[in-house]
């Protein structure tokens, strides 16, 4: 798709350069106007940031070899969460879920097979991340199979700017300077430690928007708490 | 929008009034949900949300604040915070996260849309808790305006005026004459000033002359009644009759500005209903033997299904059957008198709890106490044994059932001299322990119901003086006021009674009731307030350091209420036959009546809250 030459300049860009640069190449679709939307400036208050809480179910943790089961989102903006701005997707495929996922993300076969087809999912998810910024909890995974899927259905994969309330609260407990345990940093295991109530797991909505009110949670604890600039949070 | 938003679905569906919605509108109100998250002493609105919300608080907790910073309030997981949502509730009030906080917070007028088609909802968010309390209190207040017009209308209505004054020189026949054109039944004695000297009534003619064969020459000074008390034309014609018929009185003069105006008699208050309060007491007044007595006390629980069913508050109800137990007790004293001749040394027979509080109701145990002079020498504690055995067993008869905790006359600890009274009271006010405060605590709620008033008016003056001043005897009270806690639980709902005879009852007197008079307690003796009456005690404790008026309006609703449900709870049991008790079942009471219930032992909570962190 790029040039050598280009491939080498796109390395060297800024996100927005890069989402620039893709744009010129991507054909007509959800992902040509998720990408045709400018990502915020850097230095805005998070307060007047468009953020998109994501999460995503999937078979496993391999991009390449599992499948992405369902996608679940959530705005934020201002500080608000706001539940009118939520959507909950379950992926349509064929060939048998594993029981033991079963278990986990409580998708049956039967919802399965009377879901979305991964284009549409993905391209409505494209549509509402356009402009925003993604929230997750631990960006390798939603990033990989995101990437994965982009490939699969438009031939390239893009770039996002990506908050990751992991890493914001893996970097606070290394500037701290004190040993923590690694399961600590598990997204139900930081919701306890700000004395957010328990939720419901393993569910790509309930997730994001557990997601979402940790987030609530850490920006409010920085010095600046609303008015701190984005890029203090991005990854 | 996803259904799925299970967590929150879940929240708002448990809180009510939102149980009573169904699934959809639950969904719809999810879908216009914004969540957020307060930290601690940030005030709401949190920074973002500029139109009125309406909060559902997730996990934290708020307080409230008035104008003077005063905490009105505190609200867990669970609760709703309206106040943004009342533009006619105190702005002033400010609501300030106690620890970081996460709220669910919803556009009230979208909430309105969503919930406009279900009534109930809808009426529930009009007011706040205390409002809505306020307006079924009032709405029980009409019907006993409309049923009960003596409480209601000033004495004005129905005395009559001027009244017609005899020069206490004048002659008793010049009396009677006067009495017979006029049609009286009563004259104002009047001295050489014009000011009251005493009223003569029919009866003083009766007893006091031609029965005595006294010369009808002889100046109506002799045989007029002395040391009447006014009554002011402002009071209502309850209150009036409560004084006639503890003091056996038909007559009273009515006062207004402190100048007599007229003359007010207990056939007036009659004629407007039937009363049958009078009338049993003057029947106990005319009693001969213990027997006929305890006769006329079963008319009591007849008399409070009446006063219950005629939606008497239970305030009226209350003052009515203490006043009887009075008559009681005052037509027992005489009867022992009779019996063991005229008393030794001056005293004052005392009643303790409700009835001294005048929130007794039928069947009640009964607790008193004997202050005697101090003049008073061993021999003659005889005399007061008698009294006190006669007396305390004559209540028994009349169905006061002996006290259990032995808070009798008849205990020789609480029969002795005024002096010993005041160590009594020194020690429990200086030197408090939580358990014998726990016990004593019925000895401050004490009224004269026989006798020396001034014997007891020094010790409770002596005491008030303390207690005003020792904060850890206001704070062991305290401590053992907030045992009795109102059950409600998590999430609004009834904590029940979970085993035993009761079992899934609410107590309303030990969970209700009791801790409002504790409460009304602790701020009349940390203000110096003598009245014992509890609505009594909160309406002179409003505005003071220790209640403000609206929290003591707050408390005096919540307690009308939840004694109303009670007198309707005993009434039905005394009608049914079965011995009354204070277990109200929540089926009993109908949904409005429960979320009423639950409002009112909310104020109670907010208030204890109050009281542990004045006191922590």
């Amino acid at each position: 798709m790029f040039s050598l030459l280009e491939k080498l300049l796109y390395a060297s860009k800024g996100l927005n350069s890069k989402r620039a640069m893709l744009l010129e190449k991507a054909h007509e679709g959800a992902l040509k106007q998720f990408l045709s939307v400018p990502f915020p400036d850097k230095n805005t208050a998070i307060s007047d940031i468009d953020i998109l809480a994501v999460d995503f179910e999937t078979t496993g943790l391999n991009a390449k070899t599992d499948k992405l089961l369902s996608v679940g989102y959530v705005g934020v903006k201002s500080g608000l969460i706001k539940l009118g701005e939520s959507e909950h997707q379950i992926i349509q495929s064929h060939g048998e879920l594993n029981k033991d996922n079963v278990v986990i993300h409580q998708i049956t076969d039967g919802e399965k097979a009377n879901g979305d087809e991964l284009k549409v999912v993905v391209d409505k998810l494209l549509l509402a991340m356009a402009g925003k910024v993604m929230l997750v909890h631990y960006a390798n995974i939603e990033r990989s199979f995101l990437q994965q899927a982009c490939i699969e259905l438009y031939g390239m994969a893009p770039v996002w700017p990506i908050i990751d309330t992991l890493v914001l609260a893996k970097t606070r407990l290394d500037r701290s300077d004190t040993p923590y345990d690694p399961h600590h940093l598990r997204l139900a295991n930081l919701r306890a430690s700000y004395d957010l109530p328990a939720h419901h797991q393993h569910n790509a909505l309930n997730d994001a928007l557990a997601t979402g009110e940790l987030f609530l949670a850490q920006m409010q604890h920085y010095d600046q708490g609303l008015k701190t600039p984005l890029k203090e949070f991005l990854l | 929008m996803s259904t799925e938003l299970a967590d929150i679905h879940d929240f708002i569906k448990a809180i009510e009034p939102f149980d009573q919605l169904p699934k959809d509108s639950i969904a719809n109100i999810v879908r216009n949900i914004s969540i957020c998250y307060v930290r601690q002493g940030e005030q709401l609105p949190p920074a973002g949300i500029s139109e009125p919300m309406l909060y559902f608080l997730r996990k934290g907790a708020l307080a409230y604040y008035g104008a003077n910073d005063e905490l009105l309030g505190k609200y867990g997981e669970g609760d709703i915070c309206t106040v943004f949502c009342s533009p006619e509730e105190d702005f002033a009030v400010k609501v300030i996260p106690e620890e970081d906080t996460l709220l669910c917070a919803i556009n009230c007028a979208e909430l309105k849309s969503v919930i406009s088609d279900f009534p109930f909802v809808h009426n529930f968010f009009l007011q706040s808790g205390a409002q809505r309390l306020k307006q079924q209190v009032s709405k029980i207040n009409e019907e006993a305006l409309l049923t009960s017009t003596l409480m209601n209308t000033s004495i004005d209505d129905f005395y009559h005026g001027p009244a017609v004054t005899i020069d206490k020189r004048e002659s008793i026949k010049t009396a009677a004459t006067k009495m017979t054109e006029l049609n009286f039944s009563c004259l104002v004695v009047v001295d050489e000033h014009d000011g009251l000297a005493g009223i003569v009534t029919d009866k003083d003619l009766r007893r006091r002359c031609i029965a005595q064969g006294l010369n009808f020459s002889r100046p109506v000074s002799d045989i007029m009644t002395e040391n009447v008390e006014l009554i002011d034309h402002n009071f209502s014609a309850y209150d009036a009759l409560i004084k006639m018929t503890s003091q056996h009185i038909h007559h009273l003069p009515v006062s207004k500005n402190g100048a007599l105006v007229g003359m007010l008699t207990v056939t007036d208050l009659m004629n407007q209903e039937g009363l049958n309060a009078v009338n049993l007491s003057s029947t106990i007044g005319k009693a001969k033997s213990v027997e006929e007595l305890a006769k006329i006390s079963k008319l009591l629980p007849k008399l409070q299904i009446r006063m219950a069913k005629l939606g008497s508050t239970a305030n009226h109800v209350g003052k009515t059957i203490s006043a009887l137990t009075t008559a009681f007790t005052n037509k027992l004293i005489h009867m022992a008198k009779e019996q063991y001749g005229h008393e030794p040394v001056p005293f004052a027979w005392l009643a303790a709890g409700s009835q001294a509080r005048q929130e007794q109701f039928a069947h009640s145990d009964q607790d008193n106490a004997l202050i005697i002079s101090n003049e008073m020498r061993p021999e003659d504690d005889e005399w007061f044994k008698q009294l006190a055995t006669f007396v305390t067993d004559g209540l028994n008869a009349c169905g006061f059932i002996y006290c259990p905790g032995d808070v009798m006359a008849t205990n020789a600890k609480w029969r002795q001299p005024q002096r010993v009274w005041q160590q009594y009271f020194d020690s429990w006010v200086n030197t408090p322990e939580p358990m014998a405060l726990m016990h004593s605590s019925v000895f401050f709620d004490l009224h004269c119901v026989y006798g020396e008033v001034d014997l007891l008016a020094q010790v409770q003056a002596n005491m008030l003086q303390q207690t005003q001043r020792n904060t850890l005897f206001i704070a062991h009270l305290s401590t053992n006021a907030l045992k009795l806690r109102p059950p409600l639980g998590f999430f609004r709902d009834f904590v029940l009674i979970s085993n035993g005879k009761h079992k899934k009852t609410l107590d309303l007197k030990h969970n209700g009731i009791a801790p409002i008079v504790d409460l009304a307690r602790i701020y009349a003796l940390s203000e110096g307030i003598t009245e014992v009456n509890t609505i009594e005690r909160l309406k002179q404790a409003a505005g003071t350091a220790s209640l403000s008026t609206k929290s003591a309006a707050n408390l005096i609703d919540a307690f009308e209420f939840m004694g109303m449900l009670r007198a309707e709870h005993q009434a039905g049991q005394l009608q049914a036959g079965i011995e009354p008790d204070n277990y109200l079942s929540p089926k009993e009471i109908s949904r409005l009546e429960r979320e009423h219930l639950k409002d009112a032992f909310k104020v109670i909570k907010t208030m204890q809250a109050n009281r542990q962190t004045t006191f922590g």
